[in-house]
Formats: structure tokens, C-alpha cells, sequence
């Protein structure tokens, strides 16, 4: 049997704000976290959808503001982690990262698409000098081979990051492709490796179960899966079978299918379920946070919103690209009625 | 009239003078360039020379070159004022500027921060391999050239194998071709650059390869291990070290590393390569206790969640028989000692800033 910890970081609070358009309150974060720092997961992340200050008209607004919900988590969490999730752009460290950390967070998840590590130096710097954790995240990673991943990931090993996750956005690796990309990572970096999967096609625990058998230690995972799209590995499955699989967790299995038990009723208007357009966006490669407006958008258009996946997926469009969602639908829909002239 | 912090540094470059300045003789009433001139080797050397020159009466002329010479005249005024220094703007890759009748030039061009590296490795490659081109070439036509020190890198030679407790200066390992390792592969053709205008032009170059070093005028934001944890310490936070803390790295105190360039200029032959650094290995966890025993109280040592690869090197260190058998340079300043220095020299340039 191995004896191996794995650290969870639950995104419940963050990730799964995509799935009620960012529209997560107090009295919700307040009592996920309690349940969450009672189970014992190492980190809970807490914020918009798109991460620190990413509340837009663009992007969607928060119903709790940054500073609420980050004071409201720290209220209710005695023994988890504080985390946070920040793309430098949306996220600046005048106006944003730093009232956060006096805010007490403890993590700061400093993330990028997966070509542009170079946009995290300033923001991972910051949090290093200011004395919390700090992890870089790479997105879309499927986008990339596992040796391009590497180069990206040193750099953000470089600038002080303690840890690179690399995420699977839009649930598009098989657990093939997971490991390849662990080795690769365990291999050339002296620093934590982590996975963040999505389940469009079903494999969310299977990937990070290759994950964690490749040599990653951290792994992300949310309460009935509740996140963007299809949702994310479902925490409490996580937490079961990596204790099956003799990974040490120092989450109480009772206690987290309780907070997911609570997750579900106080969070969520519908648990996460892999829908057709799920399947065509991780088919695609296409990232999750791009169903609910997809969908919307094929509507207005009368066109198939799974064209619109495979189209946007061989423009390797990529989040804050949303506009291009319009122009396709457009296309499709032009396209559509010459053959029907 | 002095500062703490400067009475400090010059005790530090005195307590290694002593008894061993006669080993710098051929220095005296010389001129001395350093490209590259403001940053930690550079600062450390002026310090020296400034020493010799006020308690020995060497009377060294020396010339410091760099991009940015107003930094170090904002930053060290009591160095950038001295009579006996010339800041001078320069581009490394642009010596025009450099004084003609230089008689020892050490280039120490480059830019260590592994950042700088991953973000901008073309550059990096540039100032280094360029750079280096271009001293060669201004080197030909320094008519009172006695002896040029090139300054590489400890790393040139790959990771260090399990079976050597050291890596020797004829090791035969390289890095990997890739852009992650731009620095010490630039500085390997930049040790060949020098070779080929020993052999075309003559020029009397020797190489000095630097590991890692400890001190003053370090700056605490870079992410290596002494300076993050040391920072980590200052500042009030829990000490958090990379992975296991199992690896193992050793370190010169910067009067210590001064000296050794000095001696090197002076003695070396023209081809000699040296490594420069203290063989005295320490592992990260125990530098990290090391640097905690010197705060009160005692900030907790943390370690993150990464499992050292199986098949990576946990160890870096110089064989430095060769710079004990050929010049007589070993670790003047232990580490314990040198962290303390280090330490307290920081206190006192925080109390400084505070009061102002």
C-alpha cells in the first residue's frame, strides 16, 4: 500500500460560481465553508467564476463582491486554507491582490492560458514577497504537448510559484494524456504538481486518479462536481477513492459527503450533469465556461450549438475570446440559409 | 562619515584582507575595469578595492561599468563618491566607453536572475554570448592588458553526478539543450568565446565559475533559497521551503567570493578555469533552521508538497581542490557566520530605511 498525501483544493465556491452566473451569497459561502474546514479539505477557494476581480458586465457580475466573500470564507474556516484564484488582467495587485491577502488569504492560484506563464511574474513575485503559498495554474493545457507545458510551467517555477497545476478546462484529456503531462512536470520540475480536471467526457476522477498515480500531489475537486460546464471531479467520489487507493487525504470521508450533501441544496439550481453540448465541447476542446453562452447564442441564431463547439474548438478560441462566440453563430447561421436557398 | 552598514562591509572585507592583502600586491597603482560593475560580485569587488586602497594604500583605479551606474550611485553613494571609482553607463555589447589603458578587466556582464531567464531567455542569451564577443574584441585592443577574468557560471557542467562529492572544473557533463537552461548553455559558449580569442587574439583570459553565494547586497526578492528565506525570516513569516528541503547547496560569503576574484586575476594563468564557492555542503532544510536561530522567535519552517524526482541530482557543490591547491583560496567566512552578517546587515539597512 502507498504512502502518499494528496493535497485537496476545493474550488467548489469559485469554479462552481459558472454554474449560477457568479450569483453565490453570503449565507452560501459562509456555510459551505463551515462544512468544508470541518471535513478538513486543505484548501477552500472562494470567488468569481473567472477568479479575483473578475466581476464584469463582460464576464458576469458577482452577486457577493471580492472583499465579502473573501472575509465571509475567513470567518468560517478555522483550520482550511484560504484560497484564491487570480488571472493577472482581471486580477491587478494594487487594486486587488493585495486588500485580498489582508483579507487573510493563505493560497493565491496565480493562473494564465497555458502559452502565457510570462503574464504571472509580477503577480506570483508579489504573493511569494508577501508570504503566502503561491501555485501557478495553467489553462487549457490540452492545447499544448507536455514538453511545452514544462517550459511554461518553469517559468512560473521560476518567478516563486510552489506548485503548477495544470488545468484540463474543458474536460478534453483521456487519462492518457494526464499522465504524460505529470511525468513530464515531475520530471523536470523541482516543485508540486497539481490537475484540475472537468467531466465533459465522463473521466474527471479517472484523470486524476492518473494524475495522482503519475506523481501529482495536489488535486482539485468540488463538491458534487459543481463547476463550469460539466462540472469538476466530484470531491467527495475524489476524497473515496484515492482513500481506496491508499492516498492520504486528512479529509473525514463522512464528514465531506455531508458538506456535499449541503452543497447540493444550499448551492446548487442544478448539480452538474454531462449534457450533449458538454460531451461536443470536451470533444472539442473547447473551454467549459463557454456552455451557457453557446447555448444562448445558438438559440438566438436557430443554428446547432454543437457546430458551434466544433468550429470555435478548430479556431482554438480560448476564454476572454467570448466575442468570437457571436461570430460564429453568425457565420453557421449564414452558412445555413445559402444551402437552404 | 560611515554608516553601520558601510563600518560593517568594511570589517567584512578587512577580517579576509588580513594577513593575505601581500597576495594582492600586483595590484597596487593599477587600473581595474568591471563590466558588469553593480551588481552583487561587482559591489563586493568595489568594496574590496576600497578597502585596499584606504588601509593598505594599494592605490587602485577602478572602473565600474553597467547599464544603470545612477542605481548604484542613488543605492551606495559612498562608493559611486569615491575619487578612485568611475562609474561608467555602458552596454556590455558596447564597450566604447571602456578606458584604454586598462591593465586587468574582469567581466561579470549578465543577469543571474533565473526570472529574467525564463522570461526573456533571448536576451539573456544575448548579453551573454554577445557580450562576451564584444569584451574579446575590445580586449584585443587594450594595449596594457595584464589579465582578463570571465566569469561563468557553476552550472555549466550539467547536474552533478551521484558518484562525485563535487563537481571538478574538467567534469564532462553539459545542460540540456533547452530554453530552460539559456543561462548556463550561454555561459558555456561564452567559456568557448573565451578559449577562441585566447588562441586567435591572444587575449590573457581566464574563467572563474561562481556557485552560489551569501551576503550583503544580495537582493532579497529573487527566488533562490538563501534570499527567499531569508526574506521569509525579515518579514515575519514562516520559513517555506521548496519540496523535501533534502537538497544540497553550499555557499560563499561575498568578501570572501571578492578575494577569490582578485586572487584569481592576479595568479591565474591565461586557460585556467576555477571554481568559485564554498565545497562546505548544506542541505535546504538545514539552511532554513540556520537562518531561523538568528531570529527570536524562531520563525517555523514549512515545507511544500513536492517529492524530489527520483532521478534528479539533490546536490550541487564545487570541487575547489583546485583553487586551494593553485591559489590558496578557501572559505574565509563559515556559514553560520555568514548567514548572522547577512542577517544582521539586513536588520540594520531596515532600521535605517524606517528612521528615514
Amino acid at each position: 500500500m502507498m504512502d502518499r498525501k494528496i493535497v485537496i483544493s476545493d474550488p467548489t465556491l469559485r469554479d462552481g460560481n459558472h454554474a449560477v452566473r457568479h450569483s453565490l451569497r453570503v449565507d452560501q459561502i459562509a456555510a459551505y465553508c463551515k462544512a468544508a474546514d470541518s471535513a478538513g479539505v486543505a484548501i477552500v477557494e472562494v470567488g468569481h467564476g473567472n477568479g479575483l476581480g473578475a466581476s464584469s458586465l463582460q464576464l458576469g457580475e458577482s452577486a457577493t463582491p471580492d472583499h465579502l466573500a473573501l472575509t465571509t470564507a475567513r470567518a468560517n474556516l478555522t483550520q482550511s486554507k484560504l484560497g484564491i484564484h487570480v488571472i493577472p488582467g482581471f486580477a491587478t495587485i494594487e487594486r486587488d491582490l493585495k486588500p485580498a491577502l489582508e483579507r487573510g488569504v493563505d493560497v493565491v492560484r496565480v493562473a494564465s492560458h497555458c502559452t502565457e506563464a510570462d503574464i504571472c511574474e509580477r503577480h506570483i513575485s508579489f504573493s511569494r514577497s508577501m508570504g503566502v503559498e503561491v501555485w501557478g495554474c495553467l489553462m487549457m493545457s490540452h492545447m499544448i504537448s507536455p514538453a511545452l507545458l514544462l517550459e511554461q510551467a518553469r517559468k512560473m517555477e521560476s518567478y516563486g510559484a510552489e506548485g503548477v497545476v495544470f488545468m484540463d478546462s474543458s474536460g478534453h484529456y483521456i487519462p492518457e494524456d494526464v499522465r504524460h503531462r505529470v511525468e513530464a512536470l515531475v520530471d523536470g520540475l523541482s516543485i508540486a504538481v497539481g490537475f484540475h480536471a472537468h467531466n465533459n467526457l465522463g473521466l474527471a476522477i479517472a484523470n486524476s486518479m492518473a494524475a495522482a498515480d503519475a506523481g501529482a500531489t495536489l488535486l482539485d475537486g468540488c463538491a458534487r462536481g459543481f463547476g463550469a460546464g460539466a462540472g469538476n471531479a466530484q470531491l467527495e467520489v475524489l476524497v473515496a477513492v484515492l482513500e481506496r487507493l491508499g492516498y492520504s487525504t486528512g479529509i473525514d470521508l463522512y464528514k465531506i459527503l455531508d458538506a456535499a450533501d449541503l452543497a447540493e441544496q444550499a448551492l446548487m439550481k442544478e448539480i452538474p450533469v454531462i449534457r450533449s453540448v458538454s460531451v461536443v465541447s470536451g470533444m472539442a476542446g473547447v473551454f467549459s465556461g463557454f456552455m451557457k453562452p453557446v447555448t444562448r447564442i445558438a438559440e438566438e441564431f436557430k443554428i446547432d450549438p454543437r457546430d458551434v463547439f466544433f468550429e470555435l474548438g478548430r479556431r482554438k478560441i480560448v476564454a476572454g475570446q467570448e466575442d468570437i462566440i457571436l461570430e460564429v453563430a453568425k457565420e453557421l447561421a449564414q452558412r445555413a440559409a445559402k444551402g437552404c436557398q | 562619515m560611515k554608516t553601520e552598514c558601510q563600518k560593517r562591509i568594511r570589517q567584512d572585507c578587512l577580517r579576509v584582507l588580513s594577513g593575505r592583502e601581500k597576495a594582492l600586491d600586483e595590484l597596487r597603482q593599477s587600473k581595474l575595469a568591471v563590466i558588469g560593475g553593480t551588481g552583487f560580485v561587482g559591489t563586493w569587488i568595489a568594496e574590496m578595492i576600497a578597502a585596499l586602497n584606504d588601509e593598505y594604500q594599494f592605490g587602485i583605479k577602478l572602473s565600474l561599468l553597467s547599464r544603470s551606474p545612477d542605481q548604484f550611485a542613488n543605492r551606495l553613494p559612498h562608493l559611486a563618491n569615491r575619487k578612485d571609482i568611475n562609474l561608467i553607463k555602458a552596454d556590455v555589447r558596447q564597450l566604447g566607453q571602456l578606458p584604454s589603458d586598462v591593465e586587468w578587466l574582469i567581466h561579470a556582464a549578465a543577469n543571474p536572475d533565473i526570472r529574467t531567464h525564463a522570461s526573456n531567455p533571448l536576451d539573456t542569451a544575448s548579453v551573454i554570448v554577445e557580450g562576451t564577443m564584444s569584451v574579446m574584441r575590445t580586449a584585443e585592443r587594450l594595449g596594457r592588458l595584464k589579465k582578463l577574468l570571465y566569469l561563468s557560471s557553476g552550472l555549466v557542467c550539467g547536474s552533478q553526478p551521484a558518484s562525485v562529492n563535487g563537481v571538478a572544473e574538467d567534469a564532462q557533463g553539459a545542460p540540456a539543450p533547452d530554453a530552460s537552461f539559456i543561462y548556463p548553455n550561454a555561459k558555456r559558449f561564452a567559456e568557448t568565446i573565451c578559449s577562441a580569442a585566447r588562441a586567435q587574439s591572444r587575449i590573457p583570459v581566464l574563467v572563474a565559475r561562481p556557485f552560489s553565494f551569501i551576503g550583503p547586497y544580495q537582493a532579497l526578492d529573487t527566488p533562490w533559497a538563501q534570499t527567499t528565506f531569508l526574506s521569509d525570516a525579515l518579514h515575519g513569516h514562516h520559513i517555506r521551503v521548496m519540496g523535501d528541503g533534502q537538497v544540497v547547496r553550499s555557499y560563499l560569503y561575498g568578501s570572501d567570493a571578492a578575494y577569490w576574484f582578485l586572487r584569481m586575476l592576479v595568479a591565474g594563468e591565461s586557460g585556467d578555469v576555477v571554481n568559485v564557492g564554498s565545497p562546505v555542503g548544506i542541505t535546504l532544510q538545514d539552511l532554513a533552521k540556520e537562518v531561523a536561530t538568528n531570529f527570536d522567535p524562531s520563525p517555523e519552517i514549512m515545507f511544500n508538497t513536492a517529492p524530489r524526482s527520483a532521478g534528479r541530482s539533490a546536490q550541487l557543490l564545487p570541487d575547489t581542490a583546485h583553487a586551494l591547491n593553485e591559489y590558496g583560496l578557501s572559505v574565509f567566512t563559515p556559514l553560520d557566520e555568514a548567514i548572522t552578517l547577512t542577517v544582521q546587515w539586513h536588520r540594520m539597512m531596515q532600521s535605517n530605511q524606517a528612521r528615514n
